[in-house]
């Protein structure tokens, strides 16, 4: 029997592509007896791009969605000028200098940059942002919600399978799971949010749903209420870089959907990983100081630097208020 | 000739390789029906629980025995049964009743599984016997307990709470001691959070996780080729995400302690296995904190059912490790019962209320209408519990 040419490169090369596949797919880290070596993350799970690893915004989302110039201070108050423009640093943030500050930015709203806020809304918006110290969730170590965890200043991992893709998040030790399968709703209403995913091509789209109205966009007092659902897409740039875009939807916040858009990094540490921020305890301070026996927060005296902090917490802004608001 | 045998080398390298594809370590593995991820993997993801109520400890009455019969198991669930609902009351309008408030009406209950306690090793089912020095360390943290609690009437009416103590009317001169060690367990003293237990805190859930009588015990496990990721969804909103490393590297250095620990997995036949140290100071598992060492193993041994078996060792508390064993069972994935977000802290309004109550106390006694505080006892609670013939 006589074969030509053809058939024999095909066959190779149809051996060389199996053997290619054995290799990206087939990576199982089980080295018994034998120290464990780190396994080569595929490109493509099930021929799906694979988003696993931990990765991490870079950008001053964290502080305002939209573009801003730079501030002195988180809290600002007026300085010896009249303008809003040459506002100094205020007495809660006032002792860490230029640590203190907030960096500028272009903002991630897409589009024309402006949040669409209702007249009503945008008034809360600016109370919220005056008050940043009573009302943000991240301060009491509340958490976080979604899109806000996935731009905090803190990495986040993905493990992604076929049928679940779940995300841990250092920041309060957090996690969702988005089901690419059929499950129940949640029985009520969720801080981060019931995650239902799609693929679409190599584009995974993620509808959240069923958020409580407690948790925030940002440190500037951006928020929503509890009909915010969010659609978000998940495609890789490159294989350390993600395009992370969400569309936000909420008809008693925003007159119209709106979408913030920006790209994720791997972390590129060889010895990364997730180490715990658990704020719980970082908060108690902040949360319970208030009904110690003896304070802890004291005047300081002789040659140490004296700071007078006064916060009194506003009428109806008491975190338990707040919680039931 | 020659190309016939390329062709046939291209065949065989193809079906090797979708071999490997299918199961990269082929003949192998033991448990060939095993499930398996696309990638090879056993597959241990789902959500797990284990089905059944099996205490810790062995109640000394069963010896080495493992196994309780059909029977025992029976009987157990029918005396068990009697507590269900159970609202045992001290005297209305009492300190220990309002104590009591959290009863055997808020005790989850599940059927008595087979085993006789979840302790394997040692072979009385019982946790080792201290270290002389961890035996000194848990009676001075139970004697300044018990100092707070004296002048209460729950060490007046010899409650169990006050076992081992002694009723004197006055508060104790140790009530104003500073803490020498970490408080993680509640005391009858509210000065600060520092005070308060790691749950009245939200922050407990840890590892091991075996579970408690008053809350689900789930865990939910994802993989990826080379990595997973375990939820824990326990007490009640008290569920934690652990973190596991897969990449080979050695344990964290020893100035990173983490409340968690630092898990590093890897595959030992079909078994994973996770080496779990640098474990916190302010975590307490029976009295072992950052020299806790774990070495669990989880094996999938059927199509819904997953073995869990941890070795437990710390020299400076126990005189040998032990060995603990669950047998979980996968949850239905649609009906996806887990609370994987929880929110203890965020609805915290106890604990901040504890400590205000205690700060009201304060000043009603120094205006003269109210007793010295020390006289009350606000850290007692579970009455009844004790009754539970599975003990805890």
């Amino acid at each position: 029997m006589r074969l030509n040419g053809s058939t024999v490169v095909v066959a190779l090369a149809a051996a060389l592509a199996g053997a290619g596949i054995a290799r990206s797919v087939a990576q199982s880290p089980r080295q018994a007896g034998s120290p464990a070596r780190p396994a080569p993350r595929p490109d493509r799970i099930e021929g799906r791009p694979n988003f696993s690893g931990i990765w991490q915004a870079n950008n001053e989302a964290h502080w305002d969605l939209q573009a801003h110039a730079a501030r002195p201070g988180a809290v600002t108050q007026p300085g010896v000028y009249p303008f809003e423009y040459a506002r100094v640093a205020a007495a809660p943030v006032v002792a860490l200098g230029a640590a203190a500050g907030i960096p500028a930015s272009l903002g991630v709203v897409q589009d024309d940059g402006g949040i669409p806020y209702t007249p009503e809304a945008l008034a809360v918006r600016n109370a919220n942002a005056e008050h940043w110290i009573d009302r943000d969730p991240e301060l009491k170590c509340y958490l976080p919600g979604i899109p806000r965890a996935m731009y905090m200043p803190y990495p986040f991992e993905v493990t992604q399978s076929t049928n679940k893709i779940h995300l841990a998040y250092a920041f309060a030790n957090t996690a969702r799971t988005i089901h690419l399968d059929e499950v129940d709703p949640p029985p009520a209403e969720t801080w981060m949010g019931h995650s239902v995913g799609r693929w679409e091509g190599d584009t995974l789209i993620v509808d959240v749903s069923y958020f409580n109205d407690k948790t925030w966009f940002d440190r500037a007092g951006n928020f929503h209420s509890d009909a915010l659902t969010l659609t978000e897409r998940f495609s890789l740039l490159t294989p350390d870089v993600m395009q992370y875009e969400v569309t936000i939807e909420d008809p008693k916040v925003f007159t119209r959907p709106w979408r913030i858009a920006m790209p994720l990094y791997r972390r590129m540490e060889p010895n990364m990983q997730l180490l715990e921020y658990r704020c719980t305890e970082f908060a108690e301070e902040f949360l319970y100081g208030h009904v110690r026996k003896e304070p802890l927060v004291k005047r300081w005296e002789g040659e140490t630097m004296i700071v007078e902090i006064t916060r009194k917490v506003p009428p109806g802004d008491r975190f338990y208020e707040w919680l039931r608001k | 000739m020659r190309t016939r045998l390329l062709l046939v080398v291209g065949v065989a390298v193809v079906v090797g390789a979708l071999a490997a594809v299918v199961r990269p370590w082929g003949a192998a593995s033991a448990e060939a029906d095993v499930p398996r991820t696309p990638w090879g993997e056993p597959d241990l993801q789902g959500i797990w629980t284990n089905e059944f109520d099996t205490p810790l400890q062995r109640a000394p009455r069963y010896g080495t025995r493992e196994f309780f019969t059909d029977e025992e198991r029976a009987a157990l669930d029918e005396e068990r049964l009697q507590l269900l609902g159970r609202d045992r009351r001290v005297e209305r309008g009492t300190e220990l009743d309002v104590a009591g408030a959290y009863n055997s009406v808020f005790m989850s209950m599940k059927r008595t599984g087979r085993r006789t306690s979840l302790i394997v090793d040692p072979a009385d089912g019982r946790i080792p016997a201290l270290t002389p020095e961890a035996q000194q360390r848990a009676a001075a943290d139970r004697a300044f307990r018990l100092a707070l609690l004296q002048a209460t009437e729950t060490c007046k009416n010899n409650s169990p709470a006050c076992a081992g103590g002694t009723y004197v009317p006055t508060p104790s001169p140790r009530r104003d001691e500073p803490l020498g060690r970490y408080n993680t367990a509640r005391m009858n003293r509210h000065y600060g959070p520092e005070d308060g237990s790691l749950s009245d805190r939200c922050l407990s859930g840890g590892v091991p996780e075996f579970g408690t009588a008053y809350g689900g015990s789930f865990r939910r496990v994802v993989q990826t080729p080379g990595g997973i990721a375990i939820f824990y969804d326990v007490g009640q909103g008290q569920g934690f995400q652990r973190n596991i490393v897969m990449n080979g590297g050695p344990h964290l250095p020893p100035q990173v302690r983490q409340w968690h620990g630092d898990s590093r997995a890897r595959w030992d036949g079909d078994t994973l296995v996770v080496d779990v140290t640098n474990f916190s100071p302010k975590t307490d598992f029976f009295g072992s904190r950052e020299n806790l060492h774990l070495v669990e193993r989880w094996t999938r041994t059927g199509p819904d059912t997953l073995e869990y078996r941890v070795t437990i060792e710390d020299p400076t508390v126990w005189t040998r490790p032990w060995t603990v064993v669950e047998e979980f069972t996968r949850q239905n994935g649609k009906e996806n019962r887990v609370y994987y977000e929880p929110r203890c802290h965020e609805g915290n309004y106890g604990f901040p209320s504890l400590l205000l109550a205690a700060r009201l106390a304060e000043q009603a006694y120094a205006e003269r209408r109210a007793p010295h505080p020390a006289l009350m006892d606000n850290a007692t609670d579970f009455v009844g519990v004790e009754e539970n013939p599975l003990g805890r």
